[in-house]
């Protein structure tokens, strides 16, 4: 019982406390095989869309090439918020759509494990653990982006298209979308929390937003302005081959701007509501 | 200080009240045996407890501190329906993440000690998909000991374990109050082995706490009495019941309610031309005890 007297109770600091989920997410992220196998995803996917370029019709004839730059598999040449084709669309914004996957099973697999609730025990802050998943989620995407350029510059080099580019451009539009991925992170941990009961529904939701489709959407009826860019999809595509320093402050500012929104609304749902 | 105070506690779901008014108060230092059938609403205050649910009404304290306290509720280890584990990790990567979880500095040393405690310390490397349920349970345990939480709340931890299992169990939770002085709140259906660790029992009943003792109250209300067996069990009932307020026939035998004296009780047969074949002196225990107080309160 003197023991019993001694326990002190000292409530640990926010940078201690992120500092323990995040370090569980991150340990959780590198000792299980998901984390690898979505980074393998996103090589494969612009060394697809390269090698369809390189292929050929039923009578041997060559198709017509989906790209003729390397870098248009990495981003759009100039900034086209409607559908213009799958050329247009098909680049590095394709790892937020697996992205979203990788969060819905990263975070299903909290709720389906039950160690949400050792989280939850530990942790009365809530925002503890959207900051720590959003941060967790983020760099996995951020990740993606990376091996999806290395995959795409492979690729590249075996077809033998074309690598001219203006350097900067192009790395501004890569950092751009590198930036964005925060933003992404914290919208699907937000979606997931929403529907952490409904591991199908999560990916679903996942999906569908991360295809864009909504900004799509209205870019197609309201026409090709950069009003769209106030959206995580809009600012995704204003990172293209004709970024600049402002599509950086643009994608931080919005990519920043939603974190926050989505840590918010998040957190709020999960103090109001039973966790598990 | 008491280490869990309840006050007005409620809970519903879609209108139907798990927990109704609750009120609870758990000793610092106590094993704190919570009775109660099954949707009583035992696990539901447990949760509310962990944070895992929002309650309706009510105050939650502990250790005087209100329980959304992010420093009294990282010193909190709980056990509820699972022990919570990724099932694809090994128990060590698992242990590994609740330790980086709460901070705690010498990671693999705490680990080891936790897993000895346990008795698993030769395991760490099984996946816990693997693991049977007693192994289970008792990775359950390992990880809400992780730290030396100051208070332990466990929902049926003994459920599926064998008898060896069990006396595990119970050593764990007896050295753990005993060495630092973790307050543990264990839920459990098998009340002969809570009655053999707890300190102090709560029995809920439809979402209210209808009776909170001490183990020495508990003993203090144990109700003696005297089982026998004669060659003519109706006669003697009747003869038996003119003389003692309290008899019944129950499993074979005449029960005689408190009365101290089994001598007194065969004479008395004995003058009334009644031969004694088999006595015995008993006592109430929990079980008994919980399951006449739940008849009481159904009449």
């Amino acid at each position: 019982m003197e023991k019993l007297r001694q326990i002190k109770f000292e409530s640990p600091t926010f940078t201690k406390r992120i500092k323990g989920m995040l370090g569980v997410d991150l340990y959780r992220l590198f000792h299980t095989p998901l984390f690898y196998i979505f980074i393998a995803i996103a090589a494969i996917i612009p060394a697809m869309l390269i090698a369809m370029t390189g292929m050929t019709g039923p009578n041997g004839e060559p198709s017509t090439p989906l790209f003729t730059n390397v870098w248009q598999a990495i981003a759009a040449d100039i900034p086209i918020y409607g559908f213009e084709g799958i050329e247009k669309y098909a680049n590095m914004n394709m790892v937020f759509i697996f992205g979203g996957i990788m969060v819905s099973i990263f975070i299903g697999h909290d709720y389906k494990s039950g160690y949400v609730k050792q989280l939850f025990t530990t942790h009365a802050k809530k925002e503890d653990y959207m900051i720590s998943k959003s941060l967790t989620c983020a760099f996995t995407m951020a990740c993606m982006c990376v091996s999806y350029l290395f995959g795409g510059v492979i690729a590249g080099l075996l077809t033998q298209i074309s690598f001219a580019v203006n350097v900067g451009n192009l790395l501004c539009a890569i950092l751009g979308k590198i930036i964005m991925s925060l933003g992404w992170a914290s919208l699907y941990t937000f979606l997931n929390v929403i529907f952490r009961r409904y591991f199908g529904v999560s990916i679903a939701s996942s999906f569908f937003f991360g295809t864009g489709i909504l900004v799509i959407g209205v870019g197609s009826i309201i026409g090709n302005t950069p009003v769209l860019n106030v959206f995580l999809y809009g600012s995704s595509v204003f990172a293209c081959l004709s970024s600049n320093l402002w599509t950086l402050i643009n994608c931080l500012a919005v990519s920043l701007a939603w974190t926050g929104i989505y840590i918010l609304l998040g957190s709020h749902i999960l103090n109001k509501s039973d966790v598990y | 200080m008491n280490a869990i105070e309840i006050k007005h506690l409620s809970k519903s779901f879609r209108g139907m009240y798990a927990v109704n008014d609750l009120n609870m108060t758990v000793p610092v230092g106590s094993i704190y045996g919570f009775i109660g059938e099954n949707g009583s609403g035992k696990s539901t205050t447990e949760k509310l407890i962990c944070g895992h649910l929002v309650p309706d009404a009510g105050e939650i304290k502990l250790f005087g501190r209100d329980y959304k306290d992010a420093g009294v509720r990282v010193r909190v280890g709980a056990l509820i329906e699972n022990a919570g584990c990724f099932p694809g990790s090994s128990i060590y990567q698992n242990l590994m993440m609740q330790a980086i979880n709460l901070g705690i500095e010498n990671r693999d040393e705490e680990i080891k000690r936790v897993l000895k405690i346990v008795r698993m310390q030769d395991n760490a490397n099984i996946k816990f998909k693997s693991c049977s349920l007693g192994m289970k349970q008792r990775i359950g345990i390992a990880m809400a000991l992780l730290g030396e939480p100051a208070l332990l709340i466990l929902d049926e931890p003994i459920n599926g374990l064998d008898t060896d299992g069990m006396k595990i169990m119970r050593d764990i939770l007896v050295d753990i109050t005993k060495s630092y002085g973790c307050t543990v709140l264990i839920s459990s259906h098998i009340l002969g082995e809570l009655e053999k660790i707890a300190t102090h029992y709560g029995i809920i009943r439809q979402g209210k706490m209808i009776m909170e003792l001490s183990a020495k109250e508990m003993e203090s209300r144990a109700r003696v009495f005297t089982s026998l067996k004669t060659d003519d069990m109706k006669g003697a009932l009747s003869k038996l019941k003119e003389k003692y307020d309290n008899v019944r026939e129950e499993d074979g035998y005449l029960r005689v309610y408190d009365v101290d004296e089994v001598e007194e009780i065969v004479d008395y047969l004995y003058k009334k031309g009644y031969v004694v074949s088999e006595i015995r002196k008993n006592k109430i225990g929990l079980e008994e005890y919980y399951i006449e107080l739940m008849s009481k309160k159904e009449k």
